[in-house]
């Protein structure tokens, strides 16, 4: 799985035909802004270990940092190919920083180039457990319901303490998914750091993939009891 | 986006909309979601035991127009077909009919899920059936 034992680490520099290490940027020989070609991933491109928590800060700076030296505007005069290079380059770090810098694009990026993202739909909601189906239904169910009541003319006072009532189940379950995420993040970052064979790191991500299913359920949901509130 | 005139129509006017006794043993239920936009899809049938033919079909889904019209399509088709034909209804086949776009072809294959599971759920209740009568017969 870890691509860094199978992809090659070098790459060769088609200015000057040296070799470059895989995620340079520019050839360390002739010092030319290299094409984007086979190269590793977002995090390796900013320099960055593959773990979850991540200085905001200092993704900030490395991404200003990069993002002057590939301006096209020091490539104006440059060979066509340099000047396709530093596009390519500004536009894969535009791509990298915005994933990179929000903590849900992040995991989902990890998931994604660790191999764990679904492969297809039927794959992705066959994972779902169908308890979590069954409540989801339920509070939909309820939701409805409770728009039913209020287009009967009930109380605001009668349809808003039901809505209070579905929402908090829901809403503890919103805050004990984002502290999952937090510490299944930790224990991925842990693994990183102690260097930990294929199978502990495969569990984590699972684990944080799981916590991905639920997720956009909790959020329509708390969305519907928000509109419902607010309309 | 556009909405094909059907998806408008079977989204404006579902059929079959509704549940079923759940514990009836010729009911099969099937709830399924998409986890990629939060949506849930129950579709349950009603299988005559004795021609082995789906006489009734009834959905509730939440989510969107695609996956409404998709369910309300799919409960259509499923009446007056044996199970092993509904078994064979094929998520493409419901993307034709309503012209879904690329983007809404999960809304679809949720939709043959739900097929598949109600039936599967069927199945199941029938086989624990005839397991328990069977049981039940020495003790008679
Ligand atoms: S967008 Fe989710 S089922 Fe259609």
């Amino acid at each position: 799985m870890s691509s860094s034992i199978s992809s090659p680490t070098l790459q060769v520099c088609r200015a000057c035909s040296g070799g470059a290490p895989v995620d340079a940027h520019f050839c360390p020989q002739c010092s030319k802004i290299l094409a984007l070609g086979r190269h590793g991933d977002y995090f390796t491109f900013l320099g960055l270990p593959r773990k979850l928590k991540l200085d905001a800060e200092d993704l900030e700076q490395r991404f200003r940092r990069l993002s002057r030296q590939f301006h096209p505007d020091y490539f104006y005069n440059a060979t066509p190919a340099e000047r396709r290079a530093s596009l390519e380059r500004s536009s894969y770090l535009n791509d990298a920083y915005r994933t990179l810098r929000q903590s849900i694009a992040r995991i989902e990026y990890l998931l994604q180039i660790e191999g764990l993202a679904p492969k297809n739909p039927q794959e992705a909601s066959r994972q779902v457990p169908p308890a979590l189906l069954e409540e989801v239904f339920a509070l939909n169910e309820e939701l409805d319901e409770i728009r039913d009541l209020r287009a009967s003319g009930a109380s605001a006072e009668v349809w808003k303490g039901r809505l209070e009532g579905a929402r908090q189940p829901i809403e503890a379950k919103r805050v004990e998914h984002e502290s999952q995420l937090q510490e299944l993040s930790a224990r991925w970052d842990a693994l990183v750091d102690a260097g930990a064979g294929e199978s502990d790191r495969r569990a984590a991500l699972e684990a944080l993939r799981d916590r991905f299913l639920e997720r956009n359920y909790i959020n329509n949901l708390l969305a519907g009891i928000e509109r419902e509130l607010n309309s | 986006m556009a909405y094909s005139n059907k998806v408008i129509d079977h989204y404006e006017n579902p059929r079959n909309v509704g549940s079923l006794p759940k514990d009836d043993v010729n009911v099969g239920t099937g709830l399924v979601g998409a986890p990629e936009c939060g949506d849930v899809m129950k579709l349950q049938v009603k299988v005559n035991p004795a021609t082995g033919v789906i006489d009734d079909a009834k959905f509730k889904t939440f989510g969107c127009g695609s996956a409404i019209a998709s369910s309300s399509l799919a409960t259509e088709w499923l009446k007056g077909k044996t199970v092993d034909e509904a078994m064979a209804i094929k998520n493409t086949d419901i993307v034709n009919e309503l012209s879904l776009p690329p983007v809404k072809i999960h809304c679809s294959v949720l939709a043959e899920d739900a097929i598949k599971a109600a039936i599967a759920d069927y199945k199941k209740k029938q086989g624990v059936e005839r397991s328990a009568e069977k049981a039940a017969q020495p003790t008679a």
